[in-house]
């Protein structure tokens, strides 16, 4: 591990940049409105939450209409969707049309090659309704084989930048939950990447080794410029075995057992804004997306000891050792 | 290495590149593998704790270059192993509040005589507790079974100020100071760590106290069940450059 990395970086909660960025704080009406950051060098200030459309999944067209009126009250204005969220795409679309101007909208895809990427972005398109994406991303890279694929001649990314010289997409990323090293090779390896979304929260921080090191990750976008988009900040763990606790009942359609009061999500929130990612990404279940909302209109920074109380409270709960009576 | 982010706190501003250090009272090694991690030459891991050691050194094990650079050591702190002047960093982390009233003047006496002139100190460890934290409780019943089955308490919580005073007295000057935690996680797995330890010497408690700790203690821990509260503080002392400094006795 290098000096100084230990998962609480000091420059991030700087009183004087947090209150420069409080300017961004205004109340509009009732309605608090959260702050923005820039987006890497997109020129783009990002809302501090970013949504997870994903959530739009689990409700009705009704419901999803008045989730994204709700999403927008409170001052997001960046989106996060993808084919493979069920219906999330159509579901999106109608409030995504009315209110077009006021979304930074991104998408992905999961194919690695150029035709099925350039297919899978016109399917998008038609399911959004819209004929413009501000940012398209790599959707879930998982394997080193795989950025070898989309970086190729005839690879995803030929057809991204085709679209972006056609004016079709605004700006190019990447998201993943695999390994750091892998999506550090990714930064080195696509000159024109301006995003990257990828997990971050106060248990991989604990964890500390090359494994878990999203901060590594972090600080690597940041030093190119790239924007960066966290995800997982509010995973408390795997699910229980499924004997245990069958599919069937998980009360959250999250891939994670989310936390799932206000306090907990709060804490959650301002660790990962803390850390100085662009945004957060809203969890996918429909039930937690007020709540992180909330969360985000009231970000005000943490400060360095309590990121630390729940890094090293989440690290003895997640794997106690007998008779450790320190931290 | 999995190194808790007190110990990279404390350590960050230390120069660890290089130096010869020693972990008092090193538990299960936090200290030693920040002290590693950080690029220590040599670290001396000192535990009276024969299982602590054997856990110590487990934990080095699976690096030969971690291993080779690190020695555990079986011993009481006020009576270290080690040569006059040698070390050049010592932590303390969380060590104190396990040394009684009784023995504080002694340890650090005896880390000053180890330690070499210019050397770090850091000492990491517990303000005493807000007089409305539950687990007060929990560590009450704690010492005092501590106290009558062995006759001296099992936690003693120093202010930061008492422990910067006890070794400006023996030529050390306060550094920096710092908060690591605040609040301080006492999670489920601490009291129940600290109810096991409060348990064992409630057991060599005659009856029929020992029985009515033992009952108090799993009550309270079950009542407490986690909590955050207090503080956990951090502060680094030097040791005067010049080499004869008159401890005293």
């Amino acid at each position: 591990m290098l000096p100084g990395r230990g998962g609480v970086i000091a420059a991030r909660t700087d009183p004087a940049v947090e209150s420069v960025r409080h300017t961004f704080l205004t109340i509009d009406g009732d309605v608090r409105r959260m702050q923005t950051r820039a987006l890497g060098d997109t020129g783009h200030e990002s809302s501090i939450a970013t949504f997870g459309a994903i959530a739009l999944n689990w409700l009705e067209q009704e419901g999803a209409n008045q989730m994204v009126e709700h999403v927008l009250s409170k001052g997001v204005n960046h989106f996060d969707v993808a084919p493979t969220y069920g219906d999330a795409e159509l579901k999106l679309g109608p409030k995504l049309r009315q209110h077009r101007e006021d979304i930074f909208l991104g998408c992905k895809t999961q194919e690695r090659g150029y035709e099925g990427a350039k297919r899978k972005l016109d399917r998008s398109f038609d399911r959004l309704g819209v004929d413009y994406i501000d940012l398209y991303q790599v959707h879930g890279l998982e394997y080193e084989s795989e950025l070898d694929e989309i970086t190729a001649d005839d690879g995803a990314l030929a057809a991204f930048r085709e679209a972006k010289d056609e004016g079709k997409i605004g700006h190019i990323g990447l998201t993943s939950h695999g390994n750091p090293g892998l999506i550090r090779d990714a930064i080195d390896r696509i000159d024109d990447l301006e995003t990257l979304m990828f997990p971050l929260n106060p248990v991989v921080v604990g964890k500390g080794d090359e494994e878990h090191d999203y901060e590594g990750v972090f600080e690597a976008a940041e030093e190119a410029g790239i924007g960066t988009l966290g995800i997982k900040a509010f995973a408390r763990g795997p699910w229980p075995d499924t004997d245990e606790l069958p599919e069937a009942d998980r009360p959250f359609p999250n891939w994670y057992e989310p936390v799932d009061t206000p306090n907990e999500i709060a804490e959650r929130f301002d660790f990962a804004a803390a850390q100085g990612l662009t945004s957060v990404v809203t969890p996918g279940d429909p039930k937690l997306v007020a709540m992180v909302l909330d969360a985000a209109t009231r970000y005000n920074g943490m400060d360095e000891t309590a990121q630390r109380s729940l890094v090293e409270r989440l690290r003895h709960d997640e794997s106690p050792v007998p008779e450790q009576l320190h931290h | 290495m999995d190194v808790p982010t007190t110990v990279t706190a404390a350590l960050d501003d230390r120069p660890v590149r290089g130096a010869v250090c020693l972990e008092a009272g090193a538990g299960t090694g936090n200290a030693t593998a920040g002290l590693l991690d950080a690029g220590a030459k040599q670290v001396y891991a000192v535990t009276n704790d024969p299982e602590h050691a054997t856990i110590v050194r487990d934990r080095v094990a699976p690096s030969p270059t971690e291993r080779a650079r690190t020695a555990v050591l079986e011993a009481d702190v006020r009576s270290l192993p080690l040569a006059d002047d040698s070390v050049d960093i010592v932590t303390a982390h969380g060590l104190f509040n396990l040394v009684g009233p009784e023995s504080v003047a002694a340890v650090a006496r005896e880390l000053t005589r180890v330690a070499a002139p210019g050397c770090h100190l850091v000492i990491d460890d517990y303000e005493p507790l807000p007089d409305d934290a539950a687990v007060r409780e929990l560590f009450a019943l704690e010492n005092a079974a501590s106290q009558l089955a062995r006759g001296r308490p099992a936690l003693t919580f120093y202010p930061a100020d008492a422990l910067e005073a006890l070794f400006s007295g023996y030529g050390w000057r306060v550094d920096r100071e710092l908060t690591l935690l605040d609040p301080v996680p006492w999670s489920e797995s601490h009291v129940e760590a600290h109810a096991s330890v409060a348990t064992s010497f409630a057991a060599d408690v005659p009856d029929p106290m020992g029985g009515t700790l033992a009952a108090e203690t799993e009550r309270v821990a079950d009542a407490v069940e986690s909590e955050s509260a207090g503080e956990m503080y951090s502060v680094a002392m030097r040791l005067s450059d010049s080499a004869a400094v008159d401890a005293p006795e």
